[in-house]
C-alpha cells in the first residue's frame, strides 16, 4: 500500500478546520433541537468518523443508528437507479427527530432515495447533515440542512472517505492526485 | 430523559485516560501488523466510537468494514444462543488479516460465535480488540488480543456504549447506579 503522500495533490480541509466545523455543526443542532431528542443515522461506511465526532459534540439527548446501502446498478452507489438497503435501521423512527448523516453528497441520488424511503415511516422531522457538498455534481435536488463544507468537483479522500477502501482513517480531507494514483496502480 | 449525573455511580475511565489508551492500542496494532495487510472490522453499534478513534491511531494502511449482529435469543445480543448477522462484511476475508473491534466483552458468547463463523472463510488471521473486558462475566473462553481496560461487573455507559440507546456520546466510561436510573418513556 502506498504512502498517502505519493498520491495527495493537496490537503483540502485540515484536521483543525474539520474539528472546528464539526463542533459548529453540532452546536447548530444543539440549538435547533434544544429540549428535544435526535436520532443520528450514520450511512455506512464513509460517514462513520464524522458521525462519531458529531455525536460527541452534541449536548442534547441523542441516539444513533446505522444504515448500509448499495445500488442495484453497477457497483458505485452514487449512480442513478434504486437503492438497496443492506442494513436497515434497528430503530422505529415514527415520531422521531431524524438527522441523516452523510460524508458527501454529490449526484444526490442515493440520499434522495433514502429520504423518500424514510419519509414513508413518518418521522417527526427528517434532516440531512453532510460533511461535504459537491453541489456542482448535483443531478437531483436534495435539501441539505447542515453542511460542513462545499467543495469543488475533485476526487477527495480521508476522514471516512476511501480510495479503493484505504485511507479512511486520515484525519484530514485530501484531494487525490489522480494521475499519480492511476499510474501507480499499473 | 434523565441527566446522566442523576444516576452515575462513578467514572470508571475518564476522557484523557481513554484517549491515551486508545492511542497506545493503535500504535501497538500498527507495530504488530507492520508491513502487513489489515482489515479492521467494527462491530456495530457499540464499537463505532472506539473504532473511529482507534483507526486514527493505526498508522499502517488498512481497510475498514462493519458487521451488525443480534442474537436469536432474548433481546440483548450478549445472551446465549446463536448469532444472527444483520449486516455481513462487504469484504472477502480469505487470506486477510482481520481485526475485530468491539466495545465490550462479557460472556464472550457473541464473540466466540463470530470468530467461529469468520474462521470458516479462511482468513489469514483473526484477532480481537476490545475496549472493555468484563472478565468476571465470561462464560465461554475467548481469546482477546488487545484489551483497553478490565472493568468490574457493573452497568456501563459512555464512549459509544448505551443505556437504552442513549448516552453513547459521553466522552468517558461510567457505571450506572440502576436504582437511580429511570427508563425513558416510550
Amino acid at each position: 500500500m502506498q504512502d498517502y503522500h505519493d498520491i495527495l495533490a493537496e490537503v483540502l480541509i485540515d484536521e483543525v478546520s474539520l474539528k472546528k466545523r464539526v463542533k459548529e455543526l453540532a452546536d447548530e443542532i444543539n440549538r435547533d433541537y434544544a429540549g428535544q431528542q435526535v436520532l443520528l443515522i450514520c450511512i455506512l461506511r464513509g460517514a462513520l468518523p464524522f458521525m462519531v465526532d458529531l455525536m460527541r459534540n452534541l449536548s442534547i439527548q441523542n441516539a444513533i443508528d446505522c444504515m448500509a446501502i448499495s445500488s442495484y446498478g453497477q457497483g458505485k452507489r452514487e449512480s442513478t437507479g434504486n437503492v438497496r438497503m443492506t442494513l436497515d435501521l434497528q430503530t422505529n423512527i415514527e415520531g422521531k427527530n431524524v438527522i441523516l448523516v452523510e460524508d458527501i453528497v454529490d449526484s444526490g441520488h442515493t440520499i434522495a432515495h433514502v429520504l423518500e424511503l424514510l419519509r414513508t415511516r413518518k418521522p417527526k422531522t427528517l434532516k440531512v447533515c453532510t460533511l461535504l457538498d459537491k453541489s456542482s455534481r448535483r443531478e437531483v435536488e436534495v435539501p441539505i440542512d447542515y453542511r460542513g463544507f462545499s467543495i469543488a468537483n475533485k476526487f477527495v479522500f480521508g476522514y471516512g472517505l476511501d480510495l479503493d477502501e484505504y485511507y479512511r482513517n486520515l484525519p484530514f480531507v485530501g484531494v487525490v492526485d489522480l494521475e499519480r494514483y492511476i499510474s501507480s496502480q499499473n | 430523559m434523565q441527566d446522566y449525573r442523576e444516576f452515575i455511580d462513578e467514572i470508571l475511565v475518564d476522557e484523557s485516560t481513554v484517549e491515551k489508551r486508545v492511542r497506545e492500542l493503535g500504535y501497538q496494532i500498527s507495530n504488530d501488523y507492520a508491513g502487513q495487510d489489515l482489515l479492521v472490522v467494527c462491530l456495530l453499534r457499540g464499537g463505532l466510537t472506539f473504532t473511529a478513534d482507534l483507526t486514527r491511531f493505526i498508522t499502517i494502511y488498512h481497510e475498514l468494514d462493519c458487521m451488525s449482529l443480534s442474537s436469536y435469543g432474548t433481546g440483548h445480543y450478549a445472551s446465549s444462543g446463536n448469532v444472527r448477522v444483520n449486516l455481513d462484511l462487504m469484504t472477502n476475508i480469505e487470506g486477510r488479516n482481520v481485526l475485530l473491534v468491539e466495545d465490550i466483552v462479557d460472556s464472550g458468547r457473541t464473540l466466540a460465535h463470530v470468530l467461529m463463523m469468520l474462521k470458516t472463510r479462511d482468513p489469514k488471521s483473526v484477532k480481537v480488540c476490545v475496549l472493555l473486558d468484563k472478565k468476571m462475566r465470561r462464560e465461554v473462553p475467548v481469546e482477546v488480543d488487545y484489551v483497553g481496560f478490565d472493568v468490574p461487573d457493573k452497568y456501563i455507559f459512555g464512549y459509544g456504549i448505551d443505556i437504552d440507546e442513549h448516552f453513547r456520546h459521553l466522552p468517558f466510561i461510567g457505571s450506572a447506579d440502576l436504582s437511580k436510573y429511570k427508563k425513558p418513556e416510550k
